[in-house]
């Protein structure tokens, strides 16, 4: 599968004191075509890393570097690049559903044509294509995360970045997710989500990451980090 | 029952206390941020006292202190009556926390009356500024028993009950209208501002009848105003008569009525609580969209569309930000049909005004409405927990509040230059000057919005628990609000007077350079802070 760096995360560190750290010298590398699995106990830090990937949180130290780009330095290249799906997502209410898509895809210029085609084809795909004339207000949680979903494919991103993606799906919904997470693999897309979902993140990811108390604890592919038991088993033994 | 009814007062209260940030973050800019509020709060609280002690050293030099308990009780109950009219929504009805309160074994009557309480508890500093303040200049003059203080100081926490009974009240019948209908938003905005219209033009009306009937009377015999204006308002006169005369019972009627009125209104209110609300919390879902050919917008355009719907969907947003422009509008309608020699001695009390003295002021008597709030002031404030989606998209900060204050221009233009066409109509002002106001006009939006948005980004708080701590209590807006009310009607004097000296275009003129200057100086600000909050 990999073969060159979309997201580098090196040395980054978050800090809410002195002596409090969020993410404490985080280093890990997602290449294209990975589907990389990060995983942890709440609290452990994984939501404010990935918050710091993809430039809503800002960081004390450390590089974060999206296709060689810094997240610093360059927010806009790298965000040009990245689509994010939160673990909560708190969309414009006051919106309906295809005004909401219209808005990302005003954003990142895609012209008329071409986000109606991947409109359609993501909407149909989950099954919300009735409801994009509602307002965002009367969605249930699972509704606004297939929107927020559409919205972060929209303008085929090289490297996607989710929080608790599965959580509040209904059970089509998240198999479509995951085909739809493998289907941009094959086409070069990075992948790099969290989850509490040990038995999903085995059967996904090529690779994954452990943290704990803001430090990765364990990292690598798959095979490298079972050698062979669950990754329920390795877990509770690392954590 | 009773300490549990405590424990939710309390916890709303420390839910948006600053003091509870203070004592509890350990975010030094957060700090900061809340020290300068509180110190900005308390500049205002002392303006507000210094007002009322200058009234009331006014009433004692021309010898009617007498007469202050009524104006303080007056002043109190109207303020009480306004703030809560529009606040009203926000805090009773359609609040974030609702799901989560009305889980918890609460009463809705309990839940809507603990809303209520803590809106006043909110309120209160301000009353309690008035009060206190008049008590100070009353006492100077009156030299009252003893008594009075304490008898004072307990009234005026009882004053603003009733009217904001009232307001809530009326409130509350606009929401239980509104709920029926699908677009209930729209039609509980387009509510309030009609009721705001009816009570303005009310005023007029009413102050036209002193004036005209009793002229004489009203200026000589200060007590024939007291009679006629607690006849309207008895809560006033029990509560100048407790004062004046130490009468225990004009101080049991406005403390009994003022319970029985609170029980009274939160029993009627308990009953529809959950119903109202259910409504707006509820939302039709028509499930009937087909995917159709999609249009591309610019990202500023995109940006103010969705600001526009963020407007269009909140009442308490939209009535607060367009009630100026409506009123600038209806305004305009009516000076094409009215003489307007007859308006200026309406407005100006009889002074020697004419049209061709107030011409050169058109420009900034149109801003002092469509001006009056500055969407940019509060918007960047109402993206609260939504601000993810504008942080983790490609667009710089510059964009996102060029696209606010793009917004800010669509809403604010088409009404001022509405404004100042109808009023230069009505005024005869030549081609030449009213090209010039149109001018001045579009400078003065300009700088409205950009002002506005240098406080909206400057003051940025994002986390909130309900809007109408942004859109009615915010530091941003307060900070853009009264400098620019108050250097407006200044600026309105300053250039009538300019005109009586030398030409009114020329001022005009040399007024635009300025607005001009001010606006391009904010703008760069704003531009300056985008770079520095990068995040």
């Amino acid at each position: 599968m990999g073969n060159n760096a979309m997201l580098e995360i090196k040395g980054y560190t978050k800090k809410y004191s002195e002596d409090k750290k969020a993410a404490d010298n985080v280093c890990l590398t997602v290449e294209s075509g990975d589907i990389y699995g990060f995983i942890g106990h709440n609290g452990a830090g994984k939501s404010t890393t990935i918050r710091a990937v993809v430039g809503v949180l800002d960081f004390d130290e450390g590089e974060i570097l999206i296709d060689g780009h810094s997240v610093k330095t360059e927010p806009l290249e790298c965000k040009k690049i990245t689509a994010y799906i939160p673990d909560n997502p708190d969309l414009y209410e006051n919106l309906t559903g295809i005004q909401y898509l219209n808005f990302i895809a005003d954003i990142f210029g895609i012209d008329s044509a071409e986000r109606e085609e991947r409109i359609k084809k993501y909407a149909d795909m989950l099954e919300i294509t009735d409801a994009l004339g509602d307002m965002i207000a009367s969605y249930s949680h699972g509704m606004k995360q297939k929107v927020a979903i559409i919205s972060a494919l929209i303008d085929e991103p090289k490297l996607l970045v989710l929080d608790e993606p599965f959580v509040g799906l209904d059970p089509k919904a998240a198999f479509t997710l995951k085909q739809i997470m493998h289907e941009m693999c094959e086409k070069g897309t990075a992948v790099f989500f969290s989850t509490h979902v040990l038995d999903v993140a085995e059967k996904l990811c090529n690779k994954v990451a452990i943290i704990k108390q803001g430090k990765i604890i364990a990292s690598g592919t798959m095979q490298e980090l079972t050698g062979g038991q669950s990754l329920e088993e390795v877990f509770l033994e690392v954590v | 029952m009773r300490s549990k009814n405590i424990i939710l007062l309390k916890t709303l209260w420390q839910s948006t206390s600053q003091f509870n940030i203070l004592r509890h973050s350990k975010d030094k800019s957060k700090r900061g941020k809340v020290i300068g509020n509180l110190v900005g709060m308390a500049v205002l609280y002392i303006m507000l006292m210094a007002f009322c002690i200058a009234t009331c050293i006014g009433y004692g030099e021309m010898g009617i202190i007498s007469e202050a308990p009524v104006l303080c009780a007056l002043t109190i109950s109207v303020l009480a009556l306004i703030l809560t009219f529009f606040k009203t929504n926000g805090y009773l009805f359609n609040f974030k926390e609702y799901d989560m309160l009305m889980a918890l074994p609460f009463e809705a009557k309990t839940v809507a009356a603990c809303k209520f309480l803590y809106m006043y508890l909110k309120s209160l500093p301000w009353y309690l500024c008035i009060s206190v303040a008049m008590l100070v200049g009353y006492a100077v003059y009156e030299k009252p028993a003893v008594l009075v203080y304490p008898i004072w100081i307990v009234l005026a926490l009882i004053l603003p009950i009733i009217p904001m009974l009232a307001a809530a009240f009326i409130g509350f019948l606009i929401a239980k209208v509104s709920s029926g209908f699908k677009k209930k938003n729209i039609v509980q905005s387009l509510l309030l501002i009609a009721i705001t219209m009816v009570a303005i033009f009310s005023r007029f009306f009413i102050e036209s009848m002193f004036r005209n009937g009793k002229v004489e009377e009203v200026l000589t015999n200060y007590s024939a105003l007291t009679d006629r204006v607690s006849g309207y308002y008895p809560p006033a006169k029990w509560f100048a008569n407790a004062v004046n005369n130490a009468s225990w019972l004009d101080f049991l009627l406005l403390v009994g009525v003022s319970a029985i009125l609170f029980e009274l209104i939160f029993i009627a209110v308990g009953r529809s609580y959950r119903k109202l609300n259910s409504s707006f919390k509820s939302h039709a879902a028509g499930r009937k969209y087909r995917m159709g050919a999609q249009r591309q917008r610019g990202v500023l355009n995109a940006i103010a569309f969705k600001e526009f719907k963020r407007m269009t969907g909140s009442s308490t947003y939209m009535v607060n930000t367009i009630i100026g422009d409506i009123i600038l509008l209806i305004g305009g309608i009516i000076v094409l049909f009215i003489n307007v020699d007859d308006l200026i001695k309406t407005i100006t009390y009889d002074s020697p005004l004419t049209k061709e003295m107030i011409c050169p002021a058109i420009p900034l008597i149109a801003y002092f409405m469509s001006g009056m709030v500055a969407t940019t002031a509060c918007t960047p404030s109402l993206e609260g927990k939504n601000y993810w989606i504008l942080q983790s998209l490609p667009i710089t900060k510059k964009d996102i509040y060029r696209g606010k204050m793009l917004f800010n221009m669509y809403l604010e233009v088409p009404f001022t230059v509405f404004g100042i066409i109808c009023f230069s109509i009505s005024a005869r002002a030549s081609f030449i000057s009213t090209v010039l106001y149109l001018i001045f006009g579009l400078a003065l939006c300009m700088f409205s919005t950009a002002w506005g948005c240098v406080c909206g980004v400057k003051h940025i708080k994002l986390e909130w628990e309900n809007e109408v701590e942004v859109v009615k209590q915010g530091t941003a807006l307060t900070l853009y609000l009264l400098p620019n009310m108050f250097v407006t009607m200044i600026l309105i004097g300053l250039i009538v007077f300019l005109g009586t000296k030398m030409s009114g275009d020329l001022v005009v003129t040399i007024l635009t350079v300025i607005a001009l200057a001010l606006a391009l100086l904010s703008y760069m600000r704003v531009m300056k802070l985008a770079e520095k909050n990068r995040y």
